[in-house]
C-alpha cells in the first residue's frame, strides 16, 4: 500500500538529504560519490539537497548514537509527507560493529520506520545506486533470508569418534 | 639525548617525586610520579623541554592496584621520543590536579577522563560535561571495569550539558546539529552582533560510539583493528596501523619486512585519495564544484584500485596484529603504476592551473593565517602544522613501517595561509605517487604476517603513532590478561587541530570561515570534541558562567 | 588567468565521457571483493571458529540439542571483513561478489541460519585450529547460553 503511494508519488525526480547519524564517514563518503561523474545519480533526477524540508527521502548513515535521538526525530518530521526513509550501511541496518555498545540505540529502524535497507561496509556507490533505484522502481530485491539444514542421515557429515579430543 | 638521559633529567630536576622511571627502548620513556607533582612535572616537559601534550588518559587499576592510573603523554618530536607520564590516585578520593591552567591543550581530555573514568580534575577551568549524552546519568562512567560495555541506563534527568548563555546584547544563532555545511551532527551557537561575530558555543561528540569501552572489554586482540578501522571511514588504515603497530609494540612482535612494505603502501595509497578527497571537497566550499567533480573523477580509479588489493574500497581490512593478511600479488604491480601515472599527470596539469587561477588564489591567500608560533603553542600536527612552517611528519620524527627505509621528504611552507596548506597537500600526493613507486620496486619477498604462538603477556604497554593524512594519529594500548588490551587510548588528529582554528578565524571575513576550518581537513567522527570559540581574541578559552554574564565582549 | 582556464577546460575536457551505465549495465568488482558471506551448509562442522573472530559479533552459536548446533548469522551488521571465510578449518564460507543487497522487507532479509548435526564433535575442541594464539576459542559472548555481563562480581544485573 505504502509502496504504491510511493510509486505514484515519486515517479520522476527524488530529492534525497543525507544525515550522519554517528556514522564514521565511509558512507557519507560513498553517498558524495554517486553525485560525481562516473555514477552521477542525477541522472534518475535525485538531487541532494540542503533541507529536510525539500526532501523526498531521507538517507541515514550510521548506527543512532544516545546524543542524537531527539535530533534524528526532529529531523524526520520535518521531512513533509509522503516520505522514504532509506538506511544505509551496516550500521544503519543492524548498528554495525557496535550495535551493543553503550552509547548506540541501533539500527536506524529502532528510531524510525525505514522503508529501505542498503547493507554494505560501506556500501560499494553501486549497491546505494541500486538500493535508491530500487525505490524507483527500477530493480528488483535479490536477497532473502537463509535457513539451511545439514541432512541428519548423511554419513560424510558424522565427525568421526576417534578424532575426538 | 635518548629516552634514558631524558629521564635522568627530570630525575635530577624532581627528585624523589619520580617514583619509577623506565625507558622502554631508545624511543619512549615511561615515568610514574607521585600525585602532587603532577601540574609541576607537566609544567617542565612541556615549557622547559618544549614537549608536545598529546592526549592523557584514565585508566581503572581497581583491580589490580586499587587505584586509578591517569596518564598523560607528550612527545618530543626533535628527540624522536614520546613520555609516558603516570600518575595513580586512590579509590576512596578520584581527584587529581588539573593541568590545563598551565598546559591549556589538556582541556578535553581531562573532561573526558572525568566523564568516562570518574577522576575529577581539580582546579579545571571548565568542569562541564563534554563526551556522554545528555541523558546519561552523572553516577555511571562507562570505562570503569564493573559497567558493562552493553549497559544502558535509562534516562537522567537535568544533567544535560549547560550550553552557554549569549553575551548581553548579543543574540544566538543556532547551527546544527543538522545543517547544510555539516556533513556531520555537530551543534554550534554563535554569537553575533549584527554582522560580527563575537562568540561560540559548541557541543560535539554527537558521534560518541564508545569505540575505546568496546576495544577493553567486548573485542580480543584481533577484532580490535577492524573497530579502529570503523573510527573513521577514510583515514581507517590509519588507525589500524597505529593500533597494531602499538600492541606488537608492547608483545616484542617482529613484522615481516614484506608486511612493513605493504603497510607503507597502503598507507600512500590511502594518503593519495584522502588529499584527492579533500581538494575536491575545499573546491566545493569555496564554491568551485568543477574541482570537485574533477579530482573526484580523477580519485575513482583509485578506489578501484583500492577495492582490488584489498577487496573494499574504503575499509581494507588489512591489518592484524603482527602483519597484513593480504599480498600486494606482482600481477597488480603494474595496474598500480599505470594509476598512479594517471593520476600524477592530471595532477601536474591541475598544479599548473592553479597558481594563475585568481579565482582560487582569492579565497586561499592570505586567508586563515596561522602563525608558526601559535601553531607550536596549539599542538598543530600534520598539513596544517608543516602549511605553518612547522617541520613535524611522524613518517621522519617517528619512523615506522618501512619509512626509514624509503625516501620521506618534510614538505614545510611557511605561508601560514590557506594556500600554504593547500600546496603542502599538492606536494604530498606527488611525494606519496613516488614512495609507492619505491616501496613497489624495493619490496622483499617472503611472509606477510608473523607467527604468533604464544598469548600477549598482560601489563605491557606502548605507543603507536602513524602519519595520517591530517596529521598524527596517536594509539597506546596496556595490555590486559584476557587476550585483548586492558586500556585502548586513541588520539585522532582533528583533535589537535581544531584548537588551531580560532587563531585563523582571526580577522577573517565570515564568508572565508567555512574555508579555514576545512582547510585543516576536520573529520568530527575521528575527534568529537567540544570547545568554547572566543573569536574576538582568538583564544580557545572556557568561560564559567558567571564569568561570562559579567564579561563584556 | 585565461591560460589557467583554458588549461583547467582541457583537463576537464580530455577524459570525455565516463559515466558508467550502471545500474542498467552490471558493473562487477575487480580482484577478491569481498561480498555477501555464503555459507555451504555440507561443509560447515559447527567448530564456532567463525563466531569466535567475529569483529561485528554477528555469528551465534545455539545449541538446540545433543546433537544439533544452530549457527545464526545476523548479516544486518556484517561488516565484511572476510575473517570468518580465513579462519573456517572446512572452507565452508566464502566471500561472493554480490553487493546488491538493499531490500525493501526488513532487515530479517539478511539473517542467514544454518543447522549442523553434531554427533560428537560437542566435546571435541580441536576441530577448530585458530591460526595464531590470539584467535583462540576463549569469548564467552558469542554463545548464546553464555551471554553474562560484565564481570563475575560485577553490580550491574542483567537486563
Amino acid at each position: 500500500m505504502f509502496k504504491k503511494l510511493c510509486e505514484k508519488a515519486f515517479p520522476k525526480s527524488l530529492w534525497v538529504y543525507h544525515c550522519n547519524v554517528g556514522d564514521c564517514n565511509g558512507c557519507d563518503i560513498e553517498v558524495i560519490d554517486v553525485l560525481t561523474p562516473y555514477y552521477d545519480a542525477e541522472r534518475f533526477g535525485i538531487k541532494l539537497v540542503a533541507s529536510p524540508r525539500h526532501a523526498d527521502v531521507l538517507l541515514v548513515c550510521g548506527p543512532v548514537t544516545r546524543q542524537v535521538v531527539p535530533a534524528l526525530k526532529r529531523l524526520y518530521d520535518a521531512v513533509p509527507d509522503p516520505k522514504i526513509v532509506i538506511a544505509i550501511g551496516s550500521c544503519a541496518v543492524g548498528g554495525g560493529i557496535w550495535f551493543d555498545s553503550y552509547n548506540i540505540v541501533g539500527g536506524v529502524d529502532t528510531i524510525l520506520p525505514v522503508d529501505y535497507y542498503i547493507p554494505g561496509c560501506p556500501p560499494r556507490p553501486e549497491a546505494i545506486l541500486y538500493g535508491v533505484a530500487m525505490a524507483l522502481g527500477l530493480t528488483e530485491k535479490q536477497i532473502e533470508s537463509v535457513h539451511l539444514k545439514q541432512l541428519l542421515d548423511r554419513p560424510e557429515s558424522v565427525p568421526m569418534e576417534s578424532e575426538a579430543r | 639525548m635518548n629516552a634514558q638521559q631524558l629521564g635522568d633529567s627530570v630525575k635530577q630536576q624532581f627528585g624523589d617525586k619520580v617514583v619509577e622511571l623506565s625507558a622502554l627502548g631508545p624511543n619512549q620513556l615511561c615515568l610514574t610520579i607521585t600525585p602532587d607533582s603532577l601540574v609541576s612535572v607537566a609544567e617542565y616537559l612541556n615549557k622547559d623541554l618544549g614537549c608536545r601534550f598529546v592526549i592523557n588518559s584514565g585508566t581503572d587499576r581497581r583491580r589490580q592496584r586499587g587505584k586509578f592510573l591517569i596518564t598523560h603523554f607528550f612527545a618530543h618530536d626533535e628527540e624522536k621520543i614520546y613520555i609516558t607520564l603516570h600518575t595513580e590516585v586512590g579509590e576512596d578520593q578520584p581527584e587529581v590536579d588539573s593541568i590545563t591552567p598551565s598546559v591549556p591543550a589538556a582541556n578535553w581530555s581531562e573532561r573526558e577522563t572525568r566523564d568516562m573514568v570518574g577522576v575529577v580534575p581539580v582546579g579545571h577551568p571548565d568542569p562541564r560535561r563534554l563526551v556522554v549524552a545528555d541523558d546519561w546519568p552523572e553516577d555511571v562512567f562507562p570505562l570503569r571495569w564493573d559497567v558493562p560495555h552493553d549497559l544502558k541506563p535509562p534516562p537522567a534527568e537535568g544533567v544535560a550539558m549547560p550550553l552557554l548563555d549569549p553575551p548581553e546584547g548579543a543574540s544566538v544563532v543556532p547551527i546544527g546539529p543538522y545543517f547544510p555545511v555539516l556533513e556531520e551532527p555537530e551543534y554550534f551557537r554563535v554569537f553575533v552582533e549584527g554582522e560580527e561575530v563575537v562568540g561560540a558555543d559548541y557541543r560535539g561528540f554527537y558521534n560518541h560510539r564508545g569505540i575505546e569501552k568496546l576495544g577493553s572489554s567486548a573485542l580480543t586482540y584481533n577484532q580490535v583493528p577492524f573497530i579502529a578501522e570503523r573510527i573513521c571511514g577514510i583515514c581507517g588504515f590509519v588507525h589500524s596501523c597505529s593500533y597494531c603497530q602499538a600492541v606488537e609494540r608492547a608483545a616484542g612482535i617482529e613484522v615481516p619486512p614484506r608486511g612493513e612494505y605493504i603497510r607503507t603502501i597502503m598507507l600512500e595509497l590511502e594518503r593519495i585519495h584522502s588529499h584527492l578527497l579533500w581538494l575536491g571537497i575545499a573546491g566545493h566550499i569555496i564554491g568551485f564544484d568543477t574541482i570537485l567533480m574533477q579530482v573526484w573523477r580523477m580519485r575513482e580509479p583509485l578506489m578501484w584500485l583500492c577495492e582490488r588489493i584489498s577487496g573494499n574500497r574504503k575499509t581494507y581490512g588489512m591489518n592484524l596484529v603482527g602483519g597484513v593478511r593480504r599480498d600486494i600479488e606482482p600481477e597488480i604491480h603494474d595496474d598500480v603504476r599505470r594509476v598512479l601515472t594517471d593520476i600524477e599527470r592530471q595532477w601536474q596539469e591541475l598544479y599548473n592551473a592553479i597558481p594563475g587561477d585568481t579565482t582560487l588564489m582569492a579565497r586561499l591567500q592570505g586567508t586563515g593565517i596561522l602563525p608558526t608560533e601559535v601553531a607550536r603553542a596549539r599542538g598543530a600536527v600534520g598539513p596544517t602544522a608543516r602549511g605553518s612552517g612547522l617541520p613535524i611528519d611522524v613518517r621522519v620524527d617517528h619512523p615506522y613501517a618501512a619509512y626509514d627505509r624509503l625516501d620521506v621528504k618534510k614538505r614545510v611552507y611557511d605561508g601560514c595561509d590557506n594556500l600554504a596548506r593547500t600546496l603542502v597537500r599538492l606536494d604530498e600526493t606527488l611525494d606519496s605517487i613516488n614512495i609507492i613507486r619505491q616501496a613497489l620496486r624495493e619490496m622483499p619477498e617472503g611472509e606477510i604476517m608473523a607467527q604468533i604462538d604464544e598469548e600477549i603477556p598482560a601489563g605491557q604497554q606502548a605507543v603507536g603513532s602513524v602519519e595520517a593524512p591530517r596529521g598524527e594519529v596517536f594509539h597506546w594500548v596496556l595490555t590486559g590478561p584476557e587476550n585483548r588490551p586492558e586500556r585502548w587510548r586513541v588520539r585522532a588528529p582533528t583533535y589537535a587541530n581544531l584548537q588551531s582554528v580560532p587563531p585563523m578565524l582571526q580577522g577573517d571575513a565570515l564568508a572565508d570561515v567555512p574555508i579555514d576550518i576545512g582547510s585543516i581537513d576536520p573529520c568530527f567522527a575521528c575527534t568529537d570534541r567540544m570547545e568554547v570559540v572566543d573569536v574576538s581574541s582568538g583564544q580557545v578559552r572556557v568561560y564559567t558562567q558567571d564569568e561570562l554574564l559579567n564579561k563584556k565582549y | 588567468m585565461i591560460t589557467s582556464k583554458l588549461r583547467e577546460a582541457i583537463l576537464c575536457l580530455r577524459p570525455g565521457r565516463v559515466t558508467l551505465k550502471y545500474p542498467f549495465e552490471p558493473h562487477d568488482p575487480e580482484g577478491d571483493f569481498r561480498g555477501y558471506p555464503e555459507l555451504d551448509a555440507d561443509k560447515c562442522i559447527g567448530c564456532g571458529g567463525c563466531a569466535t573472530v567475529c569483529p561485528a559479533r554477528a555469528i551465534m552459536i545455539q545449541d538446540i540439542d545433543q546433537n544439533t548446533r544452530r549457527i545464526v548469522r545476523f548479516l544486518e551488521r556484517c561488516i565484511y571483513c572476510g575473517r570468518c571465510a580465513d579462519v573456517c578449518p572446512e572452507d565452508a564460507i566464502t566471500m561472493t561478489k554480490r553487493f546488491e543487497l538493499s531490500t525493501d522487507q526488513g532487515r530479517e532479509d539478511m539473517v542467514a541460519e544454518c543447522e549442523v548435526f553434531m554427533a560428537t564433535c560437542q566435546r571435541c575442541g580441536q576441530c577448530y585450529k585458530p591460526p595464531s594464539a590470539l584467535d583462540k576459542i576463549m569469548e564467552p559472548g558469542f554463545r548464546d547460553d553464555k551471554l553474562k555481563r560484565g564481570g563475575d562480581d560485577s553490580p550491574y544485573e542483567p537486563i
